[in-house]
């Protein structure tokens, strides 16, 4: 819902700090411990029955009593930050209530905490394996009054023979309250900046279908006012057909376009886009990420004889295949458009074909995405993505990539940077050979040919751009008077700056550069990051405070929300302190033990995600496979430990085992995912448990192993260690999209073993003495 | 007595609040448009004439001469002070020139370029805003501005050609119809990028038959709060 009201980073932020909810509870009841253990049988119940109430209710409060806010107007206008800070603390009290019943449970039952810790974890992974289907079934705004009668059902299992009679009766009343949120479900209202907002404010647009879909929200908007026809040469006379669109979270997914195929001025032929085509015939076609199949159509219209289509977003797609056009008018109804429903990276390594032509989807939307999406992961666009292409290309193959032209430029000077990197890495030292390039009045199209431009080729290219009113930009044979024809640039900079990265000093180009354009690459996939903390200083003077959000937003919130997290956390995890003591035994024990812990489990968890999206081609897919994952064999770890013991030479061995797997996975697990990527989906299901199996399960034991031991040594400790463990948990996740950021996935990998390192150092520390058997052991306990 | 003393005071408050007007527009014009360099002295006045708060919403009014675009309503703005004067400035109008503007959400674009030229033709596809505009431009008898409702991407075939366009919407391609009805030698200037983000300014200008584009400048539209 976050989501789709403003942008993933917003959900980012706000869940984050909202998770933080697990470590305030190990802090509340560090310090009110004996006050609660005494009440727990009422307790218990009436924590279930504020979750399900904050649950149900937290949208509606943020939408009626915080107003509408907007993560873009952050930096201008204060009192988003007080809408903003009044939408955490309304998420975060789900979190706080229900960890306040988990935690109780644990520090009251320590002596089950296996089977506890093993319930819980089956429970959340089980949990969001079945949110997955619900993403299928219902709308977002539907899911937290749905949600928040399992709490209530929670309430009613824990009822005591004494409580018989009070407790089902405010139980079922308190079912009123999510019952109304089920049928008349609050929702947030969406950022005016978003790409539908936009289009619905053209006269007579509506939203005439909504779907739910794991990929998000899916609309489908009819706009009398709304013609399609991106960077369109300004010599393109005929008329540009009004067309309707689907949006994926409020954000552009594709035009719904009827294409004829004896449409002899289809409009795509008059944009920079047409290059490749200009070039030479080309018959087959691979389109990456192809949406409602413009580019299917733009290829047809050039004669292509194979048109394979990889597009992953099956739910947008059923929206636009049931669109009742004629049979000729619908692109993929033609019988040379092959519809391949998966995600492009994933086909790329799996496909044996050759290909004339692949062509990359547009980088940017129109204006520029003003860096939001900095922090996702775009797997299309990097060093080793680029390599898949080369191999999938006939000899006189071509690559071929949009950009919207952006001020100042980012996007445009990476995309060429990442191709002349592709040619180095071929061993090609003379990119003006192999790449041509045109720019429009707002586009810019880059053509990579495997083999070199031919003298003819650059004889149409050229007749072509004199044709729409084009410039060409890169050329074997270009000369400084060919560059601004017919298009002027406001900054004349931009060509020194093509050349440089052209040249074979490209890297100090990089280094200098104020924004970071050097190409992605797996381990570090950010396209989108284009952010150099040393030039932060000088952005600000150029452009302002308030200009940053323009600049690199999605990568600034990231950290703002790091800070944030990281004060609180820290803060949690003091407070209990004043009232237990700041010194006394297991006290560095329980601070370093729960901390690596906290750090090691989620470092790992984040990297399978990024590494699980690769093979399933879907991140939604691959977070829902590991954290269910995960979280099952984990449970079943812990489980298992119970039959461990406590001592710290098992315990130290544990975490021993734990950082070896990491790094063993850190080794082979790429290979292994490249290796079984071609297979059905159902099969890689099954491979990604196995993967996911044994580090897990051996994961799972650490944290109970040490809250028995803690239990033994100081067990005023244990809500301590629980809040210390859940506080550091939500650090690592924000932390490790900033490592992976900064110094890329395989660091945040090391770090998680290194976590587990010290964690078997330090569980080996303590003095146990006075625990020497399982007798003795069980005696404590008592 | 007392009904004249009434009179009296309102008569004083109101041209008071006219004087007030006055200084915030010659303020506006001193500060934030001369003081970046624009120089175009019939735009200047202009600026300095048109009464900018009474094409904003009453609620909006008392950020009218504010260095900010402000909130019209149905999703639009009234441009930033200095982006009216700079499209202005640099279609270079003239006396005797027609001018289209396509977008004309409160009319006060419509209403500079009146100003200065002899006939202009303004579109604006919401009709709550083009009736706004029509009957503000025509109480502040700016007779020389032809208000219709339609959708721009047309243009106005039947007055045209023209000899400048402004077109105050950014659009992912520049409409042929509009390319069509610019006089030889005439010029448009079109907001090129996002309207909430980062934009260029770009000139598109046709010569011996040719279209030949050039970005002006890097502006950013200050977002506006949302105004329901």
């Amino acid at each position: 819902m976050l989501s789709y009201a403003q942008w993933d980073h917003f959900a980012y932020m706000v869940i984050s700090i909202a998770l933080l909810g697990f470590g305030a509870s190990g802090t509340f009841i560090a310090i009110y411990r004996n006050w609660l253990l005494k009440r727990t049988r009422y307790l218990l119940p009436v924590l279930m029955l504020l979750t399900s109430l904050s649950m149900s209710t937290v949208i509606f409060f943020i939408r009626h009593f915080f107003g509408n806010f907007e993560s873009y107007l952050l930096f201008l206008d204060i009192s988003h930050a007080r809408v903003l800070v009044l939408s955490y603390l309304a998420f975060f009290m789900p979190f706080f209530f229900g960890a306040l019943a988990i935690g109780l449970v644990y520090v009251k039952y320590v002596r089950n905490i296996g089977l506890l810790y093993f319930s819980d974890l089956i429970g959340s992974g089980i949990g969001g394996l079945i949110c997955l289907y619900l993403f299928h079934i219902f709308l977002p705004q539907y899911l937290p009054g749905l949600i928040a009668f399992l709490p209530l059902l929670g309430a009613l299992l824990i009822v005591e023979k004494t409580d018989i009679l009070w407790l089902p009766v405010t139980v079922l009343l308190y079912a009123v309250i999510p019952a109304v949120m089920v049928f008349h479900p609050a929702s947030l209202q969406m950022s005016q900046y978003k790409s539908l907002s936009k289009v619905l404010n053209l006269p007579g647009a509506a939203i005439v279908e909504t779907k739910p879909s794991v990929y998000g929200i899916i609309q489908l908007v009819e706009a009398p006012a709304l013609r399609f026809a991106p960077g369109l040469s300004l010599s393109y006379t005929s008329e540009i057909p009004v067309s309707g669109a689907i949006f994926c979270n409020g954000e552009w997914f594709g035009p719904v376009y009827r294409f004829q195929r004896e449409d002899s001025a289809f409009f795509m032929q008059s944009t920079t886009q047409q290059l490749p085509y200009v070039m030479h015939k080309v018959e087959r076609v691979l389109i990456n990420d192809g949406a409602t199949g413009i580019g299917a159509a733009h290829a047809v219209s050039n004669g292509a004889k194979v048109v394979n289509v990889v597009e992953p977003n099956s739910a947008a797609l059923n929206i636009f295949m049931k669109q009742k056009f004629d049979q000729n008018e619908h692109i993929y109804t033609f019988p040379e458009v092959n519809l391949i429903p998966k995600h492009s990276r994933s086909y790329l390594i799996s496909d044996n074909s050759g290909y004339d032509l692949i062509v990359l989807p547009p980088i940017n939307a129109f204006g520029g995405d003003a860096g939001i999406k900095a922090t996702n992961e775009q797997y299309l666009f990097t060093l080793q993505a680029l390599d898949d292409i080369w191999d999938r290309l006939n000899s006189n193959g071509m690559i071929s990539v949009t950009v919207w032209q952006d001020y100042p430029f980012r996007s445009s000077l990476k995309m060429l940077a990442l191709l002349v990197e592709t040619l180095k890495g071929k061993g090609i030292d003379t990119p003006d050979k192999h790449i041509a390039s045109i720019r429009g009045w707002g586009t810019i199209t880059y053509v990579l040919k495997k083999s070199a431009i031919s003298f003819d080729e650059l004889r149409r290219i050229r007749r072509f751009c004199s044709e729409m009113y084009f410039d060409p930009l890169i050329l074997p044979d270009i000369q400084k008077d060919d560059l601004q024809q017919y298009n002027q640039v406001e900054d004349e900079r931009f060509f020194e700056y093509v050349r440089s990265i052209m040249a074979q000093d490209r890297e100090k180009f990089y280094r200098s550069y104020p924004f970071n354009i050097a190409p992605p690459t797996d381990n570090q996939p950010f396209f989108g990051q284009f952010l150099k903390w040393g030039r932060i200083k000088s952005m600000i003077s150029n452009y302002g405070w308030s200009g940053l959000p323009y600049l690199e937003l999605g990568y600034l919130i990231v950290v703002f929300t790091f800070i944030q997290i990281f004060i609180i956390a820290i803060a949690l995890i003091l407070l209990p302190l004043v009232k237990i003591g700041w010194k006394g035994k297991g006290k560095s024990f329980t601070l370093v033990y729960f901390s690596c812990l906290g750090l090691g489990f989620m470092f790992f968890e984040i990297v399978l995600i990024q590494v699980f999206s690769l093979f399933f081609g879907n991140t939604i897919y691959a977070a829902a496979m590991v954290i269910s994952g995960m979280l099952i064999f984990s449970g079943l770890g812990s489980l298992f430990s119970t039959n461990l013991g406590w001592q710290a030479k098992t315990i130290s061995i544990v975490n021993f085992l734990v950082m070896l797997l990491i790094i063993t996975y850190s080794i082979v697990l790429i290979s292994l995912i490249r290796y079984f990527i071609d297979q059905p989906i159902f099969l890689k299901l099954l491979i990604s448990f196995i993967l996911v199996a044994p580090v897990s399960f051996i994961m799972g034991m650490p944290f109970p192993m040490g809250l028995r031991r803690l239990q033994i040594v100081n067990s005023r400790l244990l809500p301590w260690a629980w809040g210390i463990n859940g506080c550091l948990s939500v650090i690592s996740t924000v932390l490790a999209t900033i490592i992976a950021i900064e110094r890329g996935f395989i660091w945040v990998m090391l770090l998680a073993a290194l976590s587990y390192a010290i964690a078997s150092l330090i569980g080996n520390k303590p003095n146990f003495s006075r625990v020497k058997s399982w007798r003795q052991y069980r005696t404590a306990l008592k | 007595m007392k009904i004249a003393w009434i009179f009296f005071f309102i008569f004083i408050l109101y041209t008071s609040s006219q004087d007030e007007y006055e200084n915030r527009r010659k303020l506006m014009v001193s500060e934030q448009i001369k003081a970046r360099g624009l120089r175009h002295e019939a735009t200047l006045r202009a600026m300095e004439t048109v009464p900018r708060h009474l094409f904003v919403p009453t609620s909006g009014r008392s950020f009218a001469y504010h260095d900010n675009p402000v909130p019209i309503g149905h999703g639009q703005t009234i441009s930033q002070p200095y982006i009216v004067a700079y499209m202005t400035q640099i279609v270079d109008p003239k006396p005797d020139h027609k001018v289209l503007e396509i977008g004309a959400g409160s009319g006060y674009q419509a209403a500079i370029l009146s100003q200065i030229v002899k006939e202009v033709y303004t579109l604006e596809i919401i009709p709550e805003l083009a009736e706004g505009a029509k009957s503000v431009l025509a109480a502040l008898q700016y007779n020389n501005v032809h208000v219709k409702t339609a959708d721009g991407y047309y243009g106005w075939e039947e007055a045209g050609p023209f000899d400048a366009i402004v077109v105050t919407a950014a659009a992912e391609h520049i409409p042929p119809p509009l390319i069509a009805q610019l006089k030889e030698g005439g010029k448009m200037i079109i907001p090129v990028g996002s309207p909430f983000m980062t934009q260029s300014l770009m000139l598109v200008e046709k010569e011996k038959g040719k279209i030949k584009t050039r970005s002006l400048m890097a502006v950013r539209f200050v977002p506006f709060t949302r105004s329901n």
